[in-house]
This record gives C-alpha cells, sequence and structure tokens, in this order.
C-alpha cells in the first residue's frame, strides 16, 4: 500500500531494527515555572514503545497525560521546563533546536487531539488542511499533495473522499471530523502516533468506530499507537499495554491482560472500580475514594496517593515508592500492593 | 470564560498537530502589556494636565487675550507653546481644549453604552418582534452616511457642547447596539443563562445581573475604540463651524482659526494636530491591547 | 420505589428548528424531535439514550419549556406546560428542574457559588436574606461542598466535580419532584463522575426525587435507570425497563448501540468490526422514509423504507419500534444468565459484511 510505502521513506535514514525501541522516554520530567510558583507537571517518567505496539496512558485529570505526550512532541509552551531523555530511533530529542523539530514532528511521532472542533481551522477547506500538512514536510507538488490527501481521506474511511476535499469543518459530523484530523495526522507516515482523548468528545458508537479506524490503520501502516485516555474500560479492549499515572508519575505498567487479572496498585483498583459496569445492578452506588489529587506546586515526601488510600500506611506517608518491576513485565510503585492472582 | 489550563492544552490548534510554536508566548505578553501601558499612562498624564492642573496652578485663561503678546514662538518664557495671533496663550487651549474632548468623548460613549447597550441586548435577547422593531430603527440611523446625519443634527440644534454631544451620539448609539447584540446573540443560548431563566429569575435581572457583566469587557474595549473615532469626530465638527462655537477653546477651534496662518506660523495648527491624532491613538491602542488582552473578538 | 403515579407525561412532541441560509432565506425545517411520547412515573428514573444529534437535549429542553415545543403535550403534575405561560409556567415549572452537561457554561462566570445556589431561591422570593443563606449552606453540605471554603469561589476556582455538585445545588434549591440530566457527567472523569453518580443515587434515596437522565454511555444509563428509552434521530426505538432491555435488546439499534460499549475485561478482546454500527447518522434535515434507522439496519427490508414503525408494545413493559424485532432470546447467553453484551455478538446472521466498508 502506498501509505506504507510513505511510512518507509518518511521515517529517518537509520532505521534500526533490532533490541532498541523505537521511542524510550527516561526519567521524563517537566516543570512549569511561573510567578505563583512552580508546577512539577510530571516527576519523572519512564517508558518505551515498540514498533507497531498499542500502548494506554491512564489518569485522571491533571495526572500529566498530556504534558507526557506535549513533551513528546516537543510542542510544550515556552515556560516549560524539561530534563530527562526522549530518544527516537536511539536519537535524542529534548534540546534539540525548532527547525530540526520540524522534521521530527509529523514525520516520526504526530498527535491527534482531544477536540475535533478545535484542531480544524473552520475557515480552510478540510482537503486543503490535509494537503498543506503534506507539503509541509514532504517534497510534494500541489497535485501530488492533493492525491495523497484524497488517498489519505479514503484510508479514514470518509465516503465520497472527492467531494470532502472541498468542504469545511462545519459541514462534517464530529466523528467525521475527528477522522480528518486522523488523516492530518498520519499524513506523513508517522512511527508513532499519539492519540490524546482522541474519542472523550464522541459518542459511543462513533468512538467504535473511532478505536477501530485507529487499530485497522495501525495494522495498515505499523505504527505504534499511543492512546491516552481516563477511561480504563477503552484501554482494555484496545491496548496491548497500560501505563497507569498518578500526579505525575507512573504507578503502575503491566501488559493489559495480567493488568485486568490482578491490579497491584490500590490507585489502578479505584479507577476500575469506579467505571460503571455493564453487568451491575441499577441503583448499586460505585465504590468511589474521596479528596482529590494532590496539588502539583509541592513534591509530597511520601506516596502521593497516601491521602486518598484505602491501603495506606505510616510507611507510606514517610517514603514515596519507587517505581519498580516486581514481576516479569510488571512494574508498580506501592508499598503496599494487591496480591490477587499473584505468584502463579 | 475561563477553561482549565488542562482542557486549553488538549485542545491545541491544528497547525500544532505538524507546525512550529511560532514567536515565544512571553515575549508576545510583554508586548502586549507595553501595548495597553504606554498609552494608558500618556493619557492619564494628559487627563491631569487638562483637570487637575488648572486647579493647582494659575495658567493663563484660554479666552483672555494678551495684546502685548501675540504671535510669540514655541518655549517662549511664560507662554511653553507661545501665544497666538490674537494673544491667547495656546498652552492654555491645549489643556482645556482637551478638557472638551476628553468631555464629549467620555459623554457620547456613556450614552451610547447605555442607551445602545439595551438597546442591543434586549433586542438580542427577546428576539422575535421586539428585536425587528428595534433593530429596523437602529437601521435608519446607520443607513444615513454618518457625517451627513451628525452635520445635519448639529446644524439644526446650533453650536454647543451639549448638541454636540447629542449628535455624535446619534453614531455612537447604534454602534453599541450592534456590537451589543451580536455579543448578546452569542452569550443568550449559553447554558448559564438558561439556567438563570429556569431557576425563574426574570428578564431585567438576567439582562442586567447575567449579560451585562458578561457583556463589560467588550463594550468598554469597544467604548476606548468609539472614543478614539469621537474625539476626532469633534474636532472636525468644531472646524466645520458646527461644533462648539469660537471663542471657546477646542482643538479643533484652534485648528480652524490656526488654518489661515499656516504658512507662516503651522504650529497654531501643529500644536493641536498633534494632541488631537496623539490623544486618538492612545485610546486606540489601549482598547486594541485590552481586547488582545480580554480575549474580546 | 417507584409508585404508579404518574409525574410526566409527554405526548407526540415535536420540536423543530427553523434553518436559515447566509442570506437569510428559509433554508429547511430541522425536526430535531419527531413525535415523542413517554411516561415517567413518581421516584423512577428514566434513561434516554441515542448518538449525538439523536434529539435527547432538544426534547429534554422542550419539556422544561426552553424553547416550548411546536407541537405536543407535556403534562407534568397534571398540567400541560405547553399551554401555560408567564407566571402560571413558572410556577409549574418549580418543580422542574435542570442539571446541564458543561458545568462549566451552565454556570455565570462572574458570579460566587453562593450568590448562583441563591439565585432560584431570590427568583421565587424563598424567605429572607437571612433564611437564604442558611439554606444555601444546607444545600451546599448536601452535595459535599464545604459552604465556607467554596461558597465565595467563582466556577474557574473549582474542578469540573465541584462545579456540577453546584449546579446540583441550584437544582435542589426549591425541593423539585423532577430533575432533568443532561448529559451530567460526561465532561467529568471516571473517579469524579462515580463520586457524583452517587450523589444522583443518595439525593434520589433521601428526597425522593426522579430523574430524566440523559447520557450516551449506556453502562451508566444502566447504572443509575429502572427504564430506558432508546433515540435515534428524533425518534424513539425502544423503551423497556433497564435490565430486559439490556440483556434482550429488541430493536437492531438497541442491539448495536450495546455492541460498542468498550468492556473493562479485555479477556472479551476486540470485537468483530463488523459488529460496530456503520456508517452516519443521516441527515436530520432529510430522515429516511419509513424507518429513520433503515440506512444502517441490517435488517431493513422493503417494509421498512415504505412505512413507518410505530412504537408497540411487544411483551410487558417492552416497546420497540421495529417491524422486524430482534427475537426475544437471541441475545441471551447459553447459560440464561443476564449476558454480557459484548460476548453476545451474534454477527453472523445479523450483520452482513459492509459492502462499502474498507473500500
Ligand atoms: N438551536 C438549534 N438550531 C438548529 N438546530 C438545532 C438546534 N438545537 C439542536 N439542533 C439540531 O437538532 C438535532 C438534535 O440535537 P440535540 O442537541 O437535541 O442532540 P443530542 O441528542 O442532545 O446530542 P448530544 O449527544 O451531542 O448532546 C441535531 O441535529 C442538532 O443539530
Ligand atoms: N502551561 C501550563 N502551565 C502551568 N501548569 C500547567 C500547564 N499545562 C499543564 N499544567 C499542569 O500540569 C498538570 C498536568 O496536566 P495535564 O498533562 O494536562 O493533565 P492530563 O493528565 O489531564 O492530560 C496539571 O496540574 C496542569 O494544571
Ligand atoms: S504506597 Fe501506600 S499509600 Fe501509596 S498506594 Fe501503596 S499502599 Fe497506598
Ligand atoms: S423497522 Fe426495519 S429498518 Fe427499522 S429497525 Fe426495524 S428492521 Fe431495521
Ligand atoms: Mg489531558
Ligand atoms: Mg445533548
Amino acid at each position: 500500500m502506498a501509505s506504507a510505502t510513505a511510512a518507509g521513506d518518511a521515517a529517518p535514514p537509520d532505521v534500526r531494527l533490532g533490541p532498541s525501541p523505537l521511542l524510550e522516554v527516561s526519567d521524563l520530567r517537566v516543570t512549569f515555572h511561573s510567578r505563583a510558583g512552580n508546577v512539577y507537571a510530571v516527576q519523572g517518567i519512564s517508558f518505551s514503545i515498540e514498533p507497531g505496539q498499542t500502548l494506554a496512558i491512564i489518569g485522571e485529570s491533571g495526572s500529566g497525560k498530556t504534558v507526557s505526550a506535549q513533551a513528546m512532541m516537543a510542542i510544550l509552551p515556552r515556560t516549560a521546563h524539561v530534563t530527562g531523555s526522549i530518544r527516537f530511533n536511539g536519537e535524542e530529542m529534548v534540546g534539540r533546536s525548532e527547525r530540526e523539530l520540524r522534521d521530527y514532528r509529523g514525520r516520526c511521532v504526530a498527535m491527534v487531539f482531544q477536540n475535533p472542533e478545535r484542531s480544524l481551522n473552520p475557515t480552510m477547506r478540510v482537503g486543503s488542511q490535509i494537503a498543506e500538512a503534506i507539503t509541509t514536510h514532504l517534497p510534494l507538488d500541489r497535485k501530488q499533495a492533493h492525491e495523497r490527501a484524497i488517498e489519505l481521506l479514503r484510508m479514514v474511511r470518509i465516503p465520497a473522499p472527492e467531494r470532502r476535499f472541498y468542504e469545511y469543518p462545519h459541514q462534517l459530523s464530529g466523528g467525521m471530523r475527528q477522522r480528518v484530523v486522523i488523516a492530518i495526522a498520519l499524513a506523513c507516515g508517522p512511527a508513532v502516533l499519539i492519540a490524546d482523548e482522541a474519542t472523550t468528545a464522541l459518542d459511543v458508537t462513533t468512538q467504535a468506530q473511532i478505536m477501530d479506524l485507529l487499530l485497522d490503520l495501525q495494522e495498515e501502516t505499523g505504527t505504534a499507537l499511543l492512546m491516552i485516555s481516563h477511561d480504563l474500560g477503552l484501554a482494555a479492549s484496545y491496548a496491548e499495554d497500560v501505563i497507569v499515572m498518578y500526579a505525575g508519575k507512573v504507578v503502575e505498567r503491566a501488559p493489559t491482560k495480567e493488568l485486568f487479572a490482578g491490579v497491584r496498585m490500590p490507585y489502578t483498583q479505584a479507577l476500575l472500580d469506579a467505571i460503571p459496569r455493564i453487568d451491575t445492578q441499577p441503583h448499586v452506588l460505585l465504590p468511589v475514594i474521596g479528596g482529590r489529587p494532590p496539588d502539583l506546586s509541592v513534591i509530597p515526601a511520601g506516596c502521593p496517593f497516601a491521602p486518598r488510600c484505602p491501603e495506606v500506611q505510616q510507611d507510606c506517608r514517610d517514603q514515596a515508592p519507587p517505581l519498580k518491576q516486581h514481576e516479569p513485565e510488571r512494574w508498580w510503585a506501592c508499598w503496599h500492593p494487591y496480591r490477587k492472582g499473584a505468584g502463579q | 470564560m475561563s477553561v482549565p489550563a488542562a482542557d486549553l492544552l488538549t485542545t491545541a490548534p491544528a497547525q500544532d498537530v505538524l507546525g512550529g510554536v511560532g514567536a515565544g508566548p512571553r515575549v508576545r505578553s510583554r508586548l502586549r502589556n507595553l501595548e495597553i501601558i504606554v498609552p494608558g499612562a500618556l493619557l492619564v498624564v494628559l487627563l491631569f494636565f487638562c483637570f487637575i492642573w488648572p486647579l493647582l496652578y494659575h495658567i493663563p485663561s484660554p479666552t483672555v487675550a494678551d495684546l502685548f503678546e501675540v504671535n510669540r514662538p514655541l518655549w517662549s518664557p511664560g507662554h511653553i507653546l507661545g501665544t497666538d495671533a490674537v494673544g491667547y496663550d495656546v498652552m492654555s487651549r491645549i489643556l482645556y481644549g482637551g478638557r472638551v474632548s476628553f468631555e464629549v468623548a467620555a459623554a457620547v460613549q456613556a450614552i451610547g453604552l447605555v442607551v445602545g447597550g439595551l438597546f442591543g441586548m434586549i433586542a438580542a435577547y427577546r428576539g422575535g418582534w421586539t428585536e425587528a422593531v428595534l433593530m429596523r430603527i437602529l437601521d435608519v440611523f446607520i443607513a444615513f452616511p454618518s457625517l451627513v446625519l451628525v452635520l445635519a443634527i448639529a446644524d439644526s440644534l446650533g453650536p454647543s457642547e451639549t448638541h454636540v454631544i447629542w449628535a455624535l451620539s446619534a453614531f455612537s448609539i447604534p454602534a453599541f447596539a450592534r456590537v451589543a447584540r451580536a455579543a448578546t446573540l452569542r452569550l443568550r443560548d449559553q447554558p448559564f443563562i438558561v439556567a438563570a431563566r429556569l431557576s425563574g429569575t426574570r428578564t431585567w435581572r438576567i439582562l442586567l445581573q447575567h449579560l451585562a457583566p458578561n457583556l463589560a469587557p467588550q463594550l468598554l474595549t469597544f467604548s476606548l475604540l468609539g472614543a478614539s473615532l469621537t474625539i476626532i469626530l469633534e474636532g472636525a465638527l468644531d472646524f466645520l463651524g458646527y461644533g462648539v462655537p469660537p471663542p471657546t477653546a477646542t482643538w479643533g477651534n484652534m485648528i480652524a482659526t490656526g488654518q489661515s496662518f499656516i504658512s507662516v506660523y503651522p504650529q497654531y495648527v501643529l500644536v493641536p494636530s498633534v494632541f488631537l491624532v496623539a490623544t486618538s491613538i492612545c485610546l486606540n491602542m489601549m482598547g486594541d491591547g485590552l481586547r488582545a488582552r480580554w480575549g474580546v473578538r | 420505589m417507584t409508585s404508579g403515579e404518574v409525574l410526566l407525561e409527554v405526548h407526540d412532541l415535536v420540536q423543530e428548528f427553523v434553518l436559515r441560509d447566509f442570506g437569510g432565506t428559509k433554508g429547511g425545517v430541522l425536526q430535531a424531535v419527531a413525535g415523542v411520547s413517554l411516561e415517567l412515573h413518581v421516584g423512577e428514573t428514566l434513561g434516554i439514550v441515542g448518538e449525538t444529534g439523536s434529539g435527547k437535549s432538544t426534547l429534554a429542553r422542550s419539556v422544561i419549556q426552553a424553547p416550548p415545543p411546536k407541537r405536543g403535550q407535556v403534562i407534568f403534575q397534571g398540567q400541560d406546560l405547553v399551554k401555560l405561560s408567564g407566571r402560571a409556567l413558572k410556577s409549574a415549572r418549580r418543580n422542574l428542574q435542570m442539571v446541564f452537561q458543561d458545568p462549566f457554561t451552565s454556570l455565570d462566570p462572574r458570579w460566587t457559588v453562593t450568590r448562583l445556589v441563591e439565585e432560584p431561591l431570590v427568583a421565587y422570593a424563598e424567605g429572607d436574606r437571612q433564611e437564604r443563606r442558611t439554606r444555601v449552606s444546607e444545600l451546599l453540605d448536601l452535595v459535599g461542598l464545604d459552604p465556607e471554603r467554596h461558597g465565595g469561589r467563582h466556577p474557574h476556582e473549582l474542578s469540573g466535580g465541584q462545579c456540577q455538585r453546584v449546579a446540583v445545588a441550584r437544582a435542589l434549591a426549591l425541593n423539585p419532584k423532577l430533575i432533568l440530566c443532561d448529559e451530567p457527567v460526561s465532561s467529568l472523569d471516571v473517579l469524579v463522575q462515580a463520586q457524583v453518580l452517587n450523589l444522583f443515587e443518595k439525593l434520589r434515596e433521601e428526597l425522593g426525587l426522579s430523574y430524566l437522565f440523559i447520557a450516551h454511555d449506556l453502562a451508566l444509563v444502566r447504572q443509575v435507570s429502572d427504564r430506558v428509552a432508546v433515540m435515534y434521530l428524533g425518534k424513539l426505538c425502544e423503551v423497556g425497563p433497564v435490565q430486559s432491555l439490556f440483556a434482550e435488546p429488541l430493536h437492531p439499534y438497541t442491539f448495536a448501540l450495546l455492541n460498542s460499549i468498550p468492556s473493562p475485561d479485555p479477556t472479551v478482546g476486540r470485537r468483530d468490526t463488523a459488529s460496530v454500527i456503520s456508517g452516519e447518522l443521516p441527515s436530520p434535515l432529510d430522515p429516511p422514509s419509513g424507518c429513520r434507522f433503515r440506512t444502517r439496519c441490517p435488517r431493513a427490508e422493503g417494509r421498512c423504507a415504505a412505512e413507518v414503525p410505530e412504537l408497540r408494545e411487544l411483551t410487558n413493559g417492552r416497546f420497540v419500534a421495529c417491524h422486524f424485532p430482534l427475537p426475544a432470546r437471541e441475545a441471551v447467553a447459553a447459560d440464561g444468565k443476564a449476558p454480557d453484551p459484548v460476548v453476545a455478538v451474534a454477527p453472523a446472521p445479523l450483520w452482513p459484511a459492509e459492502p462499502n466498508g474498507a473500500g
């Protein structure tokens, strides 16, 4: 397929197929400096993505998911201070100049945002917006860009792409607009696609359509998919691995199946319990934890979840648990994890 | 409107998907502050000299000529900006003329804000035939070439400061009404207005307590832009002889009388013109700056 | 919980919007609600589900007369609200309140929490200033906010969940009988959503409230509702008690909706793509003839295009608007338990391969 070749020649020249992961984030920290004080939005997260993998980052709002994604895209506002490392195919991306990053964005990593209304320019035809994204990065002329744009529209399963090319965003439904946004993100065949709450604004049927589209596209083009969401249910249905974030830190990481077979970290359990289940009785109260995520302007001494944790003990308040690998492929940061299904 | 920071981040515009970040936001916000602070400070200084300075220090009367001191150049002792052909102190005429300009601008904007604002708000909020009738009335005003209308009103009422204010209000009321109507149309169907209506709150309360405070930023920035225009128009009316009658000092009158000497004493025209244009530009810049700062469209 | 007494009765409700072209000429008439009838009993929660644009919000807004519907009756506590206006409407509406979807835009950004909660009390001239302030404190307590700490804040100084609590406190101020909730938790994230849902449950039990609960999340509707109405393109497809409707959907659209829920159980795996409802919602300006779902319905036949299916009672309490409803037993798992609907795919006969799918 043409898109696959585009993905191939769009990637940087030294695509190494080897043990090194596609995108490797280590000890990433993002701090926002302002007169009102510092906000430690991301406090040292590490993970990696392999080609073709689907990874989900889960967490409440304000846990630092978007800021992490923005750091990976290098589109943080100027007030942000980034330390740590983000390696794409072994190449360090933190501290690169704007010009070098321009090529990295779009061709290596692309992003789909939450709100399709606001990610599209209302005064521009959708086709032109896709074509523009193509010509910014690839050496194609107008006609070729036009053809490629139509091909992309077809790829995201928009019926009658030749006609839709000339329509304006307001003439499309919410789901259709999100498809256009995805087409823009895919324009240059990125190796990693970040979908930040890409379906949160949509209703269930559209959400299912868009998620299926994303997974199909992933199969076709071999991109890695990093989906960011606050909905564990969505992650369970679509991701291979799940990372749970809380207060700027990764608190648990596991393959999806194992995670749901036995959660270790109490926060993950709380997230899971709070989802209304299709199989519960009506009017049953949901088990829910009180409180709110901590203020990120101070780094707490102990476990950030301690004030809300049902399992909390004194040592949790004294010392923050580090994220460690405790079982094959399973990491968590907790002194008193649940043990369901452990030890087999 | 307040949107949590996190939401703003997740909804960055499409250009950010692939494009660059552009000029640093910090630099831009600095510039924006200067855009408001510099003209604001200049206006405060001018207002101080026009309204308060004459109370604190004796300055020559603007309407009593000193026949022995005519045509003095700029920077003469006792007459910083010189005197004119009749012997009036230019500095003093500038300050008193400034009073007139500011008074007219403030009054015209206030009338426009209250009357036009209410018109526009009620029209948009009530909709239906109320809106049709109110807006039709305003359209009549707008249909006339504005300056012709103002001249006609000024001419029939006769020259005086109050009449200038009425004449120029004929211009500001429909303008405010349009702005208020457009803004109200955007707010009218906002859930919080609907919620207020559903909780039983009366219309006039919704207008005054929910709509008006939310329209305020927009109308205030608009009034600064309007004031900048009013000052020019007032000058023009005076210049054409339809405004405040001489010998009252106004910038327009000074330009009108000065123009016969323009080849010999260009400063008689230049000095009031500079004040007129500079004040107008300051008001305009401030309006623009605040508009950007408050995110008003 | 529910007594048999009818609180709200909607008959053949129609709401239309006249769309205008750029020139201001009439561009067409959009029927957002096209003849909806339903009943809500005292103490009951009726869930309404449907895709974006199916007319859920419009239905709720028409019920509360903001704006009044084009045709039809809305009988609330024995009075037809459509016929009332002015003062009579205001006093009838006292017992009917609404909570909106977006907690930030449904509160005036320039007002404080106390003033916002007090507003309905002022509007209905309840008590003097002192009594009203006491009542506001009670209400804030009831919804789990601290009157001291939160009372003086503005909406932007609160989180989404707290804002929604303020909106609920406002709705409760006049001791209403029925609250219309238009997607009250869909802009909140899971933990906060669970807190607010629990609050609704608590208030229902303590105050004996009834709810009309709009949502597009089926699991959530199942959690809170006694009965569910499924809406598609301005019409009801199916109405029934929550458990039997979820266990054995009768309308093909209900079945499709149930199939698109992501399950928090990964062992289920990714469902068959063919079972996801395909295509777009048709334009409401020009709805399909006959059954409005026929353009996306795998069971559609000639009769569906010719004849509008009326909502009829099929079995006890189960209403469906379909010429060829699903057999009641089809969706039930072999062991007879209420199945996880994601497992209960019967794609082979029901969903033929999409001809214009992944082309
Ligand atoms: N004021 C209006 N003017 C014109 N059309 C409208 C108006 N309000 C709603 N509509 C249209 O009516 C239809 C139903 O809209 P409604 O808001 O009731 O949908 P909904 O089911 O609540 O959707 P959502 O899940 O997105 O809230 C849509 O096609 C919508 O575009
Ligand atoms: N530009 C910014 N300036 C200051 N703080 C910010 C900025 N952007 C995000 N934050 C803060 O960083 C934290 C994480 O935000 P975010 O990544 O958007 O959360 P989410 O997990 O919901 O995507 C929040 O506390 C947020 O308020
Ligand atoms: S470390 Fe302690 S407080 Fe933190 S999650 Fe584990 S048990 Fe709870
Ligand atoms: S009436 Fe026909 S088209 Fe409509 S839902 Fe039933 S089978 Fe499908
Ligand atoms: Mg986010
Ligand atoms: Mg709605």
